[in-house]
């Protein structure tokens, strides 16, 4: 019994509690800037409750996380094979049975909630290549083990590709490069393989394509990639949102003041979703906008540093992994909301509104924490 | 690192790198913030309040309908409106002070242009909760004088803008109003292509008009346009295009081209003549539809963009019913046109020949029952090809007995009725061959002789449609070929791909020997041509029509209300033109309906082949229908 006690106490204080104050200020700022983005279209009976639905997913995904990091993640690496399976499962139904919504098919209908086993099918990813990596059966800086790797990313990126969510698919390549990197791939095989990816896709998507494409091919390819795409609705959202959040300056309109925002010109469905980091640059300016970056990055360092203690080599790729999906989330959303990359889409991590991804990043949360309570002691 | 890793996995300086890279890539971001917001801030708080983003419409096109010969039936125009960009009219603060904003200049520009106010604040306000992106549109179809007036001022008002709307009118008015139908705009909830999806409302573009009734609700998927649209920035107050950021092309509809002959269709409708009825027109070589008129019609341009109250309301409760097609969704008893089936089934069967004579004392003796022929004193002994000639019941009751009623009610099917045509246009009905199992269901009761005989004359529960008649009249005039009705002859998308839409036969034709309706024909082409014949009033000069006339009494027995038919194909000998004319409460096949179809089909040989046939006089109106107490015989 006193043992019981004695171990359930070095759950609770061997927990990341700098992590837990840094995710709950994350979820906090995004529940005020989604009541701030949705209270007008509500109120004129024009969207449904974004903010309500958003407390009862971070709840759910809070006792999730709170499991998650009770159970030894040693668990999940062991049964990461059927984690994968099921999510190509998943994902294999969701083009046949799933839900449209904008023109793209990807949610799932579970007894009326729209759910999106792509958000499972990154985790899985990430749990599945932290066991394959950090196995030890395989040579870390052998060819082969690059292409074990690419390979399994290759399935879900496919997959989630075209239903179409270009911007989910993107995330993976990224987060699979930075885990075989953490694992001691060699650094010729990856420099490749980054000059053939990011030479190609990336010069013809970034804004340094448009030196060598116009306007219209650019949104030609992306329109290519992403039938469901709408090059009047992106252009609109990517300039409203620049003005929005060029005109918040340094201090801020102050909260619920945003003209942008309160007058739909940053469309109200748009805007608690992918478009809440512009609602709170306008109305928080520079400081809250840079203050939400730092934020971001003190938890990263955290993630990073549960890597770095971990107890074993798959423990720190787990950790790795969450990191680089949180990294390339954020960096992706808000380089997007401030004119840096093309729109495609994608939420930021505890701030969007949204439920199957609310889930799936404090899931990851909790996986972090799960490898932090079992981390090595071990002093700097 | 100061010390050693117990776990030598664990690549320490490639998680470092890590870190530094990711914290490289926010300062960036920061950095890029820190240009949006403080280095350049007060240029977009600047721009916020002088420069906006248009969402300028583009509009798509919908596909022009014509005639067989190029003659525009629907078609679009340009409607000048006056839309309000609301970005450029928003304020700081409450959205109210926005929506304010928005009123005054309505007001200011109701007074320039001399216009009543066409919005309310409610309309400013649900625009821009619901689709701020879109232009407001306030004015639609203004006259050139508004127009002017706002040219005049445009300078005056910043945010406002003088945009073109494509308007759908329908040149020849009324004319093929029940086939034509008419457009709306799309029901506001369901846009193109968007499911159920609720938060689609919030897209960028509006519905597009929809086809709501007749060939433009039919091919609409054909007709549909789909508007495209364009962002542009705005810099000063004239509306200096600055620079178009992202385009999205409309894609216009395809043009449809219609079997139909404006000319034929204008002759049938005049050939009604203020009456209630209808006319189908078939070309019997391929099945065409020149002309398909029901009468009384209504003006299509009265539905567009939404039909005023006041007008629906008039239609709707108009006991003539304007807005019903009767052409292709009205039901009436056939009466003597549905003869020469009779004859054809009982000549297939054998039962009847060519030469076969029977005696017409005036009735025919059924058990207790008495079945008149229209002629009291009776037509004497007479043959196959006279009874259809003189239009005798008593012959078709002898007939129609020998043969039995399986074989006419077969032949009625093989001839297409009771079942729909499948004519492209809503409403359509199937009329009703009636037969055993029929009477049964219904009746309760048995198949009796009595029936056969009300049958044989298309007398009884037997229902048609004016269409089926003219395809039946077509099948008569080309020897047996039932056609499918053929509306549309052509379909040129605006790419200029052209789709021609082949002549298709109706699934089960009939099958006849070429003696038995060469004699059936004959008898058709005495009724007109001789002087004794039923339908003598339809004979042209210089053209020989074949017709066979038929008046069917409806309602309660001896109320005296009749359908008056005449079904007709000319030249005889190598017919061009199949005629089925219906009046309803009429007086006769022969008095109504004979003098129609000759009138029609003069205008149609004049207009149409340039014969100088000499021309008709409108036939007189048929008395008003005589009171249920003053019951007279007719003839059949």
């Amino acid at each position: 019994m006193k043992k019981r006690a004695q171990s359930l106490g070095r759950l609770i204080l061997a927990q990341d509690w700098l992590a837990v104050l840094l995710a709950a200020i994350l979820l906090g700022t995004g529940l005020s800037f989604i009541y701030s983005a949705s209270w007008r279209g509500e109120e004129m009976g024009i969207v449904g409750s974004w903010f309500r639905r958003q407390i009862w997913w971070a709840a759910l995904g809070t006792v999730l996380a709170t499991a998650l990091a009770a159970v030894d993640y040693r668990f999940w690496i062991r049964t990461a094979w059927w984690l994968y399976l099921a999510a190509l499962g998943l994902l294999a139904l969701v083009l046949v049975v799933g839900t449209k919504v904008y023109g793209a098919y990807r949610w799932l209908n579970v007894f009326g909630v729209l759910v999106q086993p792509s958000e499972f099918a990154k985790v899985a990813l990430v749990v599945l290549l932290a066991r394959v990596l950090g196995g030890g059966a395989l040579a870390p800086r052998s060819f082969g083990t690059l292409a074990v790797g690419l390979l399994l990313m290759a399935l879900p990126f496919l997959l989630i590709l075209v239903e179409p969510d270009l911007g989910t698919a993107m995330v993976l390549v990224p987060t699979t490069a930075i885990m075989l990197f953490a694992a001691g791939a060699a650094f010729r095989h990856l420099a490749g393989l980054a000059l053939l990816g990011v030479g190609g896709i990336g010069l013809a998507l970034s804004p340094l394509g448009h030196f060598l494409l116009s306007d219209y091919q650019h949104e030609r390819i992306l329109t290519f990639l992403d039938p469901s795409r709408d090059p009047l609705g992106s252009g609109w959202n990517a300039l409203q949102s620049a003005i929005a959040v060029g005109s918040g300056g340094f201090w801020g309109k102050g909260f619920l003041n945003g003209s942008q925002n309160v007058l739909g010109f940053l469309p109200r469905t748009v805007s608690p979703t992918d478009f809440i980091f512009p609602v709170l640059a306008e109305e928080k300016g520079f400081i809250g906008a840079s203050a939400l970056l730092l934020v971001f990055a003190f938890l990263l360092t955290r993630y990073l540093r549960t890597a770095w203690t971990a107890g074993d080599p798959a423990g720190s790729l787990l950790a790795t992994g969450i990191a680089g999906l949180l990294f390339c989330h954020v960096f992706v959303n808000v380089g997007m909301t401030i004119g840096l990359l093309p729109i495609t889409g994608l939420p930021l991590p505890f701030v969007s509104s949204g439920g199957s991804f609310m889930v799936s990043t404090l899931a990851g949360f909790g996986l972090v924490q799960s490898v932090h309570v079992r981390r090595m002691r071990r002093e700097v | 690192m100061a010390r050693a890793r117990p776990v030598p996995d664990v690549h320490v300086w490639r998680l470092l790198l890590t870190w530094l890279v990711m914290l490289a890539c926010f300062g960036g971001l920061t950095f890029r913030l820190w240009n949006l917001q403080v280095a350049q801030g007060t240029e977009y708080q600047r721009r916020l309040a002088k420069q906006s983003l248009r969402s300028v419409r583009l509009p798509g096109i919908r596909g022009r309908i014509f005639d067989r010969r190029g003659v525009p039936l629907a078609d679009n125009r340009p409607s000048y409106c006056v839309s309000l960009f609301l970005e450029e009219f928003r304020q700081a603060g409450p959205s109210q002070r926005t929506v304010d904003r928005v009123m005054e200049a309505l007001y200011r520009l109701a007074e320039t242009m001399d216009r009543p106010l066409p919005l309310g604040p409610q309309d400013v306000r649900l625009h821009l909760g619901r689709r701020t992106p879109l232009p407001l549109v306030a004015w639609r179809d203004l006259d050139a004088t508004a127009v002017a007036r706002f040219q005049e001022h445009a300078a005056e008002f910043p945010g406002a803008a003088l945009t073109v709307e494509p308007v759908r009118v329908y040149p020849q008015g009324n004319s093929a109003c029940h086939l034509l139908g008419y457009v709306g705009r799309a029901d506001e909830t369901k846009l193109p292509g968007a499911g159920d999806d609720p938060d689609e409302k919030f897209h960028y573009y509006l519905p597009e008009m929809a086809g709501k009734s007749g060939v433009e609700k039919r091919l609409d998927g054909v007709l549909r346009a789909f508007e495209g649209g364009k962002l542009q920035i705005q810099v000063d107050v004239a509306g200096f295009k600055f620079d178009e950021v992202s385009r999205r092309e409309p894609q216009p509809g395809s043009d449809v081209t219609l079997a139909l002959d404006a000319r034929i269709q204008r002759a049938a409708e005049d050939a009604l003549a203020g009456q209630r009825g209808a006319v189908v027109v078939v070309d019997p070589r391929t099945g065409d539809v020149l002309a398909l008129a029901s009468q009384p019609g209504y003006d299509p341009n009265d539905f567009v963009p939404s039909v005023p109250a006041a007008i629906w309301d008039a239609l709707r409760n108009d006991p003539a019913r304007p807005l019903y097609n009767r052409a292709s969704g009205g039901e009436y008893a056939p009466g003597s046109t549905f003869k020469p089936i009779t004859l054809l089934a009982a000549l297939q069967t054998g039962a009847v020949a060519a030469d076969t004579r029977y005696s017409c004392p005036g009735y025919f003796q059924l058990g207790s029952a008495r079945f008149r022929c229209w002629q009291h004193w009776g037509h004497g002994s007479i043959d196959l090809q006279s009874a259809i000639r003189y239009s005798c019941n008593v012959y078709l009751f002898h007939a129609a007995l020998a043969a039995g009623p399986e074989a006419v009610q077969a032949l009625a099917r093989a001839c297409g009725f009771g079942r729909e045509t499948g004519i492209s246009l809503d409403f359509e009905r199937p009329g009703l061959v009636p037969d055993n199992a029929w009477k049964r269901r219904e009746r309760r009761d048995s198949w009796r002789d009595g029936d056969t005989c009300n049958l044989s004359i298309g007398q009884g529960a037997l229902l048609v449609t004016p269409l089926q008649m003219a395809l039946y009249a077509a099948a008569l005039a080309n020897g047996g070929t039932l056609w499918k009705p053929r509306l549309a002859a052509r379909i040129v998308s605006a790419a200029g791909v052209t789709n021609e839409i082949p002549a298709e036969r109706a699934p089960a034709g009939p099958r006849w020997d070429a003696r038995h309706i060469a004699t059936v024909r004959a008898g058709m082409r005495d009724a007109v041509n001789e002087l004794d014949g039923s339908g003598k009033r339809a004979k042209l000069d210089g053209v020989v029509v074949a017709a066979k006339t038929g008046t069917a009494e409806y309602g309660v027995k001896g109320s005296g209300r009749k359908m008056t038919w005449m079904i007709a194909f000319a030249p005889y000998e190598e017919p061009r033109y199949a005629v089925a004319l219906l009046v309803e409460d009429g007086v006769s096949g022969g008095t109504t309906a004979a003098p129609r179809v000759k009138q029609l089909l003069t205008r149609t040989f004049n207009e149409v082949e340039g014969r100088g046939l000499p021309p008709v006089p409108a036939p007189d109106a048929p008395p008003p229908v005589p009171d249920a107490a003053a019951p007279e015989e007719e003839p059949a």
